[in-house]
């Protein structure tokens, strides 16, 4: 299993998971489960976090916290942006992606 | 966490892609929902606790590590690899023969993560939170863990500012065991204060 702080290295400071007080955010389950996919499909599909980071970012970028949204849910959005547009850079999503 | 403020509410639409992304990735034979499970359950309940248990169990088999985490435990958590501390104060509290130790935080829920992992339910419970400070004897006891009467108690309230590891007592009849099987008797509860290797 990943450690949490191999992750936590992986990610860097521009891409942290959220925490509360050093806590895990978790708000809702599919913040759980969304960063559970992606460490699973980072194992599947060889990748490395350092790879996954490089399309965080740029997820972050492209998608900042929108009004009435919590930082979390904004992060775990761009989370799952990511996570599509490395599997589909790798050839393992068809380019329709799951809208 | 605050899991349980939205209950009523439908679902967002970032939680939509959340589900159709991992039916996809399933079908894909990319993930399973039980290899997810797997590792949510693991980063909810047992990341950290092993780390906790590493620097217990050297403690016990090196005097010298044992006083420098005593002394400095952030320095001689991170010679073991483990940061992460963001500038948190960790202090170690030390059982003996005539002081057990519990920790709780009667305000929120400040724990020692990077150690211990992530706080089990019943640590950010009102019932324990309080009910630890009043009568931790009683606690203890419904953790199965009856002390004698002329062992003293302490309770440490973690805060932000500083975050207690409780360093259990090495259990006897353990001489013969190394590091590594010795870790494997450190559990999240013996460091918590709720239980004894």
């Amino acid at each position: 299993m990943t450690a949490l702080a191999a992750v936590d290295a992986g990610l860097g400071p521009a891409a942290a998971l959220p925490r509360d007080n050093g806590e895990l955010v978790f708000e809702e389950p599919w913040q759980g489960r969304a960063l559970g996919m992606g460490v699973v499909a980072l194992q599947r599909s060889d990748s490395t976090w350092e790879d996954f980071r490089v399309h965080l970012v740029r997820a972050i970028a492209a998608r900042p916290q929108r009004p009435g949204e919590t930082a979390a849910t904004a992060y775990y959005a761009a989370w799952l942006d990511a996570l599509e547009a490395l599997l589909r850079e790798r050839g393992l999503l068809s380019s329709s992606g799951a809208r | 966490m605050s899991a349980g403020h939205h209950h009523e509410r439908a679902a967002s639409a970032a939680e939509l892609r959340a589900h159709a992304l991992e039916a996809v990735l399933a079908e894909r034979g990319l993930v399973s929902t039980d290899a997810i499970d797997a590792v949510v359950a693991y980063y909810e309940q047992d990341v950290g606790p092993q780390n906790g248990a590493r620097a217990v169990a050297r403690a016990w088999v090196d005097d010298g590590y044992r006083e420098r985490l005593l002394a400095h435990p952030n320095e001689a958590l991170d010679e073991l690899g483990f940061g992460g501390m963001e500038g948190h104060n960790m202090a170690v509290v030390a059982n003996s023969e005539t002081v057990h130790n519990v920790i709780v935080c009667t305000l929120c829920s400040c724990y020692p993560w990077p150690v211990l992992g992530l706080p089990p339910s019943w640590y950010k419970s009102e019932a324990y939170r309080a009910r630890v400070v009043a009568e931790p004897r009683a606690v203890l006891r419904e953790f199965g863990l009856a002390l004698a009467d002329d062992v003293e108690v302490r309770v440490w309230d973690s805060s932000a500012e500083m975050r207690y590891l409780v360093l259990p007592l090495r259990p006897a009849g353990s001489e013969g065991l190394g590091e590594e099987e010795l870790a494997a008797r450190v559990t999240r509860d013996c460091m918590i204060g709720t239980a004894l290797p």
